[in-house]
């Protein structure tokens, strides 16, 4: 053995230049992997004085502009905005929560505001709303305003809006008897009916998308079911709710609607197999560019009444990250994009629709269609604004799911939601 | 000698039609990026496109930094081979040395490969983040810089090295480090080819962990940014196959032209 | 102390070329996976993670409620279905696609072994992209091709029953090639002299296989096997970016229930706890390998 030790030792003084050479190569690349990171991070907080982290949902070239305007009007402020992914961008919010770093200026999806809320993520705008008259409340649509607020304060300010109306196709609602498209949810049913016996197989009358947690809560407004009350108790198992559900699974029962999801929108209205759907207003390009051969044989309106014929408003807000070091220059950013120049200027570049009501005035806006959906805007309403939302929307479109294609019993899971999210929101 | 051609011409049928069924999604990828969006939904659906377009990669570069993305993908890559040395070395002491812990250490990394990634993502996101790394390639590269699953590998097939020819060379006077780099490595060629196949495309296709960590799309990886076109450009084919076939295509030409050097000629036994 | 040195003389190189990974893997992995356990026993959320002085501890709370999850239930039902299914198919298609790659030398193989190749090394947002215009009820070329022989048209994705399955087909088709390399390079490791000396015996190809080549991939077989098993249990990727876990959580598995409730719904201790129990099936998964493999042996 201690002859053994020696050799070793005595090995290592021979070893040749070559192999020391290759070991030296590979502990320096990785020293030099090391270093660099040092050197990095003293930019990657968030507080380095004048610039600016933004990030954005999407890809960089709708934000783009406006920073460079921004940057031109006030020199010496670098705006850096990242683009981050909608699938990962929760994530990605999530871990800069955990390390308390992250960019001055986020974009936040308006369900998301009461989450990152709660968790003390979002800065109190009150501050800044006094000293940059452009935040002020009532220059906005008033459920965009409702979506930025969290326990009685302000801690987003509305970047654009989106709501869902009725697309339809007026050639063939009009043989059916709706050329101005169905007014009530009675019209709705008849016409999807007629639809369906005038088409044969294949043919479905509109597209109920159970998989988007908004799509039942736009029923049940209309249908005058509060389900989440202002005291945060549930009331899905409550009569307006059941009757709201079996409404919309008569669609399925007689085949109104098809229950698999990949029929490709724009193609299916395109040759009128479903010639009515619910969507926003960025399909109105896509229709126009994907299926230019029923060009003025389509239209938007508002959406079919119950008791009202509210919709849902989502979108994003704009909120300062509690952790910036840069709130006030952050504030003086949003009020820039808040302006209405800065509004039309991402309207062009993204097809977004302004939060800001002064921003319609402009003739971009005098479109019937994208009109139908400034009207819908007036009675649009947000999403419950709790932390717990969002679980209980999961549950929601697990729960329809498990009627409409599961064939449970309404009344049944209804009652089993109900406990469910009295489950959630006890926590 | 004719059952030996039968058998050959089964065996060459069967090879080509596996080899069929594993290409359809690579024929109708490249098919697709070629295709104008209104051909998407056209039943029957076409193979080879009717009407073939460039525009979709045109728009890919002019829309979106595919090249910066293209770039941190490489220099990901690079980062990672170092790993595969790391991994080695401690196979070849797992495989061949006899030190007190020995076991626990290997069970030890055995179990790391038993973890499942999603739940210590915050926690390695916070250690980064204390260490500094938030926004650094290191931060990107570290974390899965080695591997239970490489340890494991290199330490199984190391153990196959005769102890005599070690004994040997140290006799000769050879030292520890010179034994692993001029002995040992070349014997394990082929493991390592299959290491850094692995390496290679963990660090190409790495995804959610580069956007985690980076806070400046200078930093984005290809993957990050097929995914902005993906959420950006939902409805549109055309773009998203283009952007498929250009993550896709680039590693295959770099394997044929490799391949030859992946398992082929060193083997295990041929030290024997 | 003498001791010590003399001891430390004599291991240092050992000591040296193991400390690297494991310090990497200590600080990235092993550290992590305790504040996980720790975590698991608290009810952190994003309230919690935004400032430490919210947690609670919850005691065995979330392991308790966990298994009264019925999507957590379904999970790991799910998962014993993808393991069942999947570990043997891998294994078998790798081996077989491998044994054929390995019959000759000429540039068919070669550019096949390519071929073979190519699913593992694609990126699986592009397969995402790609499979899911494949699989598509209306355009997809699956139903097309299904047309041919006057079948029916599937929901691949849609269909609670099929959906599992498709995710399977596709997992299959991407892990094929990882495996079958292994399985090739264990195979060019068996001498050419066994296999003459079976010759002159007057063994069969079929004999050949059963006798010398399946007995002498054992090895290759084992680890290919707990490799995939660790990889099936741990099945993420593709419901994750193909289904979301659904229709009717049909297709969720225990990681991306552990994803969903940690990422998407923040509820980071009821997560961890999930990944407990994960870890734990894993571990014994891994344990009855062992055993039998040892049995094997001794036999």
């Amino acid at each position: 053995m201690v002859d053994q030790v020696f050799q070793t030792k005595n090995g290592v003084k021979r070893m040749k230049k070559k192999t020391w050479g290759t070991m030296l190569a590979a502990v320096l690349t990785f020293s030099l992997v090391l270093a660099g990171c040092g050197s990095n991070n003293s930019n990657s907080g968030s507080g380095s004085s004048k610039t600016l982290k933004v990030w954005f949902m999407g890809t960089t070239d709708t934000v783009e502009p406006l920073a460079e305007m921004y940057e031109k009007e006030n020199p010496g402020i670098k705006v850096e905005v990242q683009a981050i992914p909608w699938d990962s961008a929760h994530d990605k919010l999530l871990t800069a929560v955990a390390s308390k770093n992250g960019p001055d200026v986020v974009q936040m999806g308006t369900t998301w505001i009461p989450e990152f809320a709660a968790a003390g993520a979002l800065a109190d705008m009150a501050p800044y709303i006094e000293k940059y008259p452009n935040l002020k409340a009532e220059n906005f649509y008033d459920g965009a305003v409702q979506t930025g607020q969290f326990d009685g304060k302000t801690v987003g300010i509305p970047w654009y809006v989106e709501t869902r109306s009725l697309f339809y196709r007026t050639d063939l609602l009009g043989e059916v008897g709706y050329p101005e498209g169905p007014k009530t949810w009675d019209e709705l049913k008849d016409a999807s009916q007629q639809l369906v016996a005038k088409g044969g197989a294949g043919h479905y009358g509109i597209t109920i998308d159970g998989k988007d947690q908004i799509t039942a809560a736009i029923f049940a407004w209309q249908n005058g079911s509060d389900f989440i009350d202002d005291q945060g108790q549930p009331h899905f198992n409550e009569p307006k709710y059941v009757e709201t559900i079996n409404y919309l699974k008569s669609f399925f029962d007689e085949k109104l609607t098809p229950s698999g999801t990949d029929l490709d929108t724009t193609t299916a209205f395109k040759d009128g197999t479903i010639p009515m759907f619910i969507s926003g207003p960025w399909m109105i390009q896509t229709i126009k560019e994907k299926d230019p051969e029923i060009d003025g044989k389509w239209t938007v309106t508002t959406l079919p009444a119950k008791e009202n014929n509210d919709s849902s408003i989502g979108g994003s807000d704009l909120s300062i990250f509690n952790y910036s070091n840069n709130k006030d220059e952050a504030a003086k950013f949003i009020s820039f994009l808040s302006d209405t120049e800065a509004q039309l200027k991402y309207y062009e570049t993204s097809n977004s629709l302004p939060a800001l009501k002064t921003a319609w005035d402009d003739q971009a806006f005098s479109d019937p269609m994208i009109a139908a959906f400034g009207k819908q805007l007036e009675t649009a309403r947000p999403a419950p604004q709790i932390k717990e939302w969002e679980t209980i929307a999961q549950a929601v479109i697990a729960s329809f799911e498990q009627i409409t294609v599961g064939g449970a019993d309404t009344q049944t899971e209804m009652d089993k939601l109900n406990d469910k999210a009295k489950e959630i929101l006890g926590k | 000698m004719a059952v030996k051609k039968i058998e050959k011409g089964v065996m060459v049928t069967l090879l080509i039609l596996g080899g069929i069924l594993m290409m359809v999604p690579f024929i109708w990828m490249l098919g697709s990026s070629f295709k104008p969006e209104n051909e998407f939904t056209v039943i029957p659906p076409t193979i080879i496109p009717h009407h073939p377009t460039w525009n979709n990669y045109s728009r890919l570069f002019t829309e979106m930094d595919f090249f910066v993305y293209l770039k941190n993908t490489l220099i990901i890559v690079i980062c990672s081979f170092v790993g595969l040395f790391l991994n080695a070395l401690a196979g070849y002491a797992f495989a061949k040395f006899h030190f007190p812990g020995k076991n626990g250490f290997f069970y030890l990394i055995l179990a790391t490969m038993m973890i499942p990634g999603q739940v210590t993502m915050i926690p390695t996101y916070l250690i980064i983040n204390k260490m500094g790394l938030v926004n650094t390639m290191a931060g990107i590269v570290l974390p899965g810089l080695v591997g239970a699953f490489g340890i494991f590998l290199f330490r199984q097939f190391m153990a196959t090295i005769p102890t005599d020819l070690i004994e040997a060379a140290r006799l000769d006077g050879s030292g520890e480090f010179r034994i692993f780099f001029t002995l040992i490595l070349p014997v394990v060629k082929p493991v390592f080819a299959v290491q850094a196949i692995l390496t290679f495309i963990g660090a190409w296709n790495s995804f959610l962990w580069p956007l985690i960590i980076a806070n400046d799309e200078k930093l984005y990886t290809l993957s990050v940014g097929l995914s902005l076109l993906k959420g950006q450009y939902g409805t549109e084919f055309g773009l998203q196959m283009a952007g498929a076939a250009f993550m896709v295509v680039p590693i295959i030409i770099i394997f044929t032209f490799f391949q030859k050097h992946i398992i082929e000629g060193y083997t295990i036994s041929g030290m024997k | 102390m003498r001791e010590f040195a003399k001891q430390w003389n004599k291991n240092k190189y050992p000591y040296l070329f193991i400390a690297p990974a494991v310090l990497l893997l200590v600080v990235f992995s092993i550290v992590p996976i305790i504040i996980a356990l720790v975590i698991s026993f608290t009810n952190m959320d994003l309230i919690g993670l935004a400032d430490y002085s919210n947690i609670r501890g919850v005691g065995f709370d979330n392991y308790i409620n966990i298994f009264k999850d019925p999507v957590f239930l379904k999970a790991l039902f799910n998962t014993l279905i993808y393991v069942v299914v999947g570990v043997p198919l891998v294994v078998i298609c790798a081996m077989a696609v491998a044994l054929l790659l390995n019959y000759g030398t000429s540039w068919l193989f070669k550019t096949f072994r390519v071929i073979y190749y190519m699913p593992s090394i694609t990126n699986i947002v592009a397969v995402a992209v790609v499979w899911g215009y494949l699989y598509n009820g209306s355009y997809g070329l699956f139903n097309y091709i299904l047309s041919w022989f006057g079948l029916p048209a599937q929901q691949w994705l849609q269909d609670p029953a099929l959906a599992k399955y498709s995710l399977i087909l596709l997992a299959l088709w991407k892990a094929i090639g990882l495996n079958m390399i292994i399985f090739l390079a264990a195979l060019q490791g068996i001498p050419r002299s066994y296999y003459e000396a079976a010759e002159i015996d007057g063994a069969t190809g079929w004999k050949k296989l059963r006798y010398i080549t399946i007995p002498l991939l054992s090895f290759a077989t084992f680890f290919v096997t707990i490799t995939t098993l660790i990889g099936w249990i741990q099945f993420f990727e593709e419901p994750f970016v193909m289904t979301k876990g659904g229709p009717l959580n049909a297709t969720m598995s225990l990681a991306l229930f552990i994803y969903n409730n940690g990422f998407k719904l923040s509820n980071f201790g009821y997560a961890a706890s999930g990944s407990f129990v994960l870890f734990v099936i894993i571990i014994l998964a891994t344990i009855v390998q062992f055993a039998v493999r040892r049995k094997e042996v001794e036999y």
